[in-house]
């Protein structure tokens, strides 16, 4: 299996920057999950990898072999589209085969590839359907198994899962994941959907106007974001700007730490609803619930607290089972461990 | 013509059906009762039947003669048609977006510019640059291309965008595809109803046409519209004939119309003609 590498790829549509020195490397066998807000060059990356896009500078290398000058149907890339694009006048079947007959491999091993793929994506019983006749789920699989059929060392999907509804995607968003393990094949896969990210990278690669702003597993990415844009993008994260006193950030007793090295007046701290600290024993912060909202296993409680002349507004989760108590316009006493927030200068 | 459906009441919207469909059919039935009649004098109905003018004119040499010559330039111009525009369709939707808007305003002249003046252009043109070609059944065939052109365009340029044929050909070059695979495996299955659609339009406009005909080549290549007219004005005139081959020429036209009405219902999907059948794992 193939590796890829992005060296220095820009890309302009006349005067937009949609890739801008953008480098990336993944190794063999890795997934690599592309996030980022729309507009900011997930698909233009894709589609260079792909050859459906001709970068204006930079190269582009699949498995060590620079292959920017290389024409997509020449490329060892697989591809699936977020519309499905299955050819309508072909059944499963024949879809499936499609990059085989195009690759000439010989009719009996045409056919064995076949029904080894129908297996791999579950579409044996609906194999001569045409694509009409498939629910959106069945579609993306046929698409799927099309992509993967000759073999290639790179897979890519643009968006795969977002034409269909909640239950199927976490469903097909696994199947693409076991199926990406079972083949060890290098992936990348574009989302704007950070739980998906989350669940199904090795890495997240956090995209932003046409760079990667940051590449990270899953978990890092969620505990240590190491820009102000990661961390207002992943994780449903609070944020609070607080000014900056003798290298100090303080509110009230919610928050108090030593940001040392910090060049700013005024500094952004992000901290994660479930990280917020409901204390028994009248330590913390005095904060008012301004309304509560259950949503299964966690209650959420919007909270505004009062402190150095500031109003501050954030948000908390707690299990439901301990929320049972509380109701609007109770105060509570909260805090939260300098250790869980994270602080970016405001003006950066 | 829209109409209203809340605003015309019942009665009133089947009288104006049942007047249309009157107004558009009793001239065919007129027609259709003359090729058959004896003579028609002065009753309501012919005085008399007969079949005779149908074997007369089956078995007169000429006008089988005008009859294969109509079908044969027909066929040329919508074979011409095919192997011209469908390409140049094609170019625009993959490869240049921005001759779009020069191909829509070629397809709008044959509707601006009277075909007479079309045909005198062609005539002092031709005559200027390649006098050799004047008078010739290929400079008819091309100028019927011509003015057909906008028929096929839109028939051919709506089924590419219904099968969005610029996504379907990346998707074969993903799949390793080359081009010609993807026009001819990939492409063509998506578009054929519109290719089809567009080239009986194609054959009937040329099938029907008389201007032309008559400024470019008159008499030397004579067509059904041609022997019509001789027929009308001519010293040997015979409206019988002339009924019988208004009525020819009525259901040959009519039968692609309904065809092309058939193949594009359902409309705003794509739609196939052969569904499937070419290809197998
Ligand atoms: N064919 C094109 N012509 C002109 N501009 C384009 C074209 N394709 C993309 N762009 C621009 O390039 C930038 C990046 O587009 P791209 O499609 O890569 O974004 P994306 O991250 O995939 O967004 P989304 O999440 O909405 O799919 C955008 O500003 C877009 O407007
Ligand atoms: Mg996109």
């Amino acid at each position: 299996m193939g590796s890829v590498s992005l060296r220095h790829i820009t890309k302009h549509y006349g005067s937009v920057c949609a890739l801008d020195q953008l480098c990336l490397d993944i190794p063999a066998g890795e997934l690599v999950v592309l996030l980022g807000s729309s507009g900011c060059g997930k698909t233009t990356l894709l589609r260079s990898v792909a050859g459906l896009e001709r970068p204006d500078q930079g190269q582009v290398l699949i498995d060590g072999q620079d292959v920017t000058a290389l024409a997509t149907r020449h490329r060892p890339i697989g591809m699936v589209f977020q519309s499905y694009a299955l050819f309508p006048h072909m059944t499963v079947r024949q879809n499936i085969a499609f990059p085989l007959r195009a690759r000439q491999r010989p009719a009996h091993r045409r056919a064995s590839r076949v029904e080894e793929l129908l297996e791999l994506v579950h579409l044996g019983p609906q194999a001569d359907r045409f694509p009409n006749q498939l629910s959106g789920g069945q579609q993306q699989r046929a698409s799927l198994a099309r992509a993967l059929a000759a073999s290639p060392q790179v897979l890519l999907l643009d968006e795969p899962l977002s034409a269909l509804d909640a239950l199927v995607r976490q469903q097909l968003r696994e199947e693409i994941r076991r199926i990406q393990k079972t083949l060890q094949i290098t992936t990348l896969f574009v989302t704007h959907d950070q739980a998906e990210a989350m669940a199904i990278a090795d890495r997240v690669a956090v995209m932003r106007q046409g760079r990667i702003e940051q590449i990270a597993t899953p978990l890092e990415l969620y505990e240590t974001p190491s820009t102000r844009f990661s961390a207002s993008f992943v994780g449903n994260r609070n944020a609070l700007e607080l000014p900056l006193q003798d290298g100090r950030i303080r509110f009230g007793q919610v928050l108090d730490m030593a940001v040392p090295g910090l060049a700013s007046r005024r500094a952004i701290v992000f901290f994660r609803p479930e990280d917020v600290e409901f204390s028994q024993n009248g330590v913390g912060h005095p904060a008012k619930i301004e309304s509560k909202i259950f949503q299964g296993a966690h209650t959420r409680l919007h909270l505004v607290a009062e402190a150095e002349g500031l109003m501050g507004r954030f948000y908390a989760d707690l299990p439901s089972r301990q929320a049972h108590s509380l109701e609007p316009g109770n105060t509570v006493k909260v805090s939260i461990h300098p250790s869980r927030a994270r602080v970016f200068p405001a003006d950066g | 013509m829209v109409l209203d459906r809340r605003r015309l009441p019942s009665l009133g919207r089947g009288l104006l059906l049942a007047g249309l469909v009157i107004y558009l059919l009793l001239p065919i039935a007129a027609v259709l009762l003359y090729a058959f009649s004896t003579r028609w004098t002065s009753h309501l109905l012919p005085d008399g039947y007969t079949a005779s003018h149908w074997l007369q004119a089956l078995a007169d040499p000429r006008l089988v003669a005008v009859m294969l010559r109509t079908l044969g330039l027909a066929l040329l111009v919508t074979l011409l048609d095919i192997l011209l525009i469908v390409p140049a369709i094609y170019w625009q939707w993959i490869y240049n977006p921005r001759i779009r808007p020069h191909l829509e305003l070629t397809a709008a002249i044959p509707f601006v510019l009277p075909y007479v003046v079309i045909a005198f252009g062609i005539l002092s043109l031709s005559g200027q640059f390649l006098p050799a070609v004047q008078g010739t059944v290929g400079l008819l065939a091309l100028s019927h291309g011509v003015v057909a052109f906008p028929f096929f365009y839109w028939a051919v340029d709506n089924a590419m965008a219904a099968a969005d044929v610029a996504l379907l050909n990346e998707v074969a070059k993903t799949c390793g595809a080359s081009p010609w695979r993807s026009l001819v495996q990939v492409i063509l299955p998506n578009i054929s109803v519109g290719i089809a659609t567009g080239s009986m339009l194609v054959f009937a406009v040329s099938f029907n046409e008389f201007a032309l005909v008559q400024i470019l080549v008159g008499a030397r290549y004579e067509t059904v519209s041609l022997y019509s007219l001789d027929l009308l004005t001519g010293t040997n005139a015979d409206f019988n004939k002339l009924a019988v081959i208004t009525m020819f020429t009525f259901v040959v036209v009519f039968t692609l119309s309904a065809l092309s009405v058939y193949l594009n219902r359902g409309q705003g999907q794509t739609r196939r003609l052969m569904i499937g059948s070419r290809s197998k794992a």
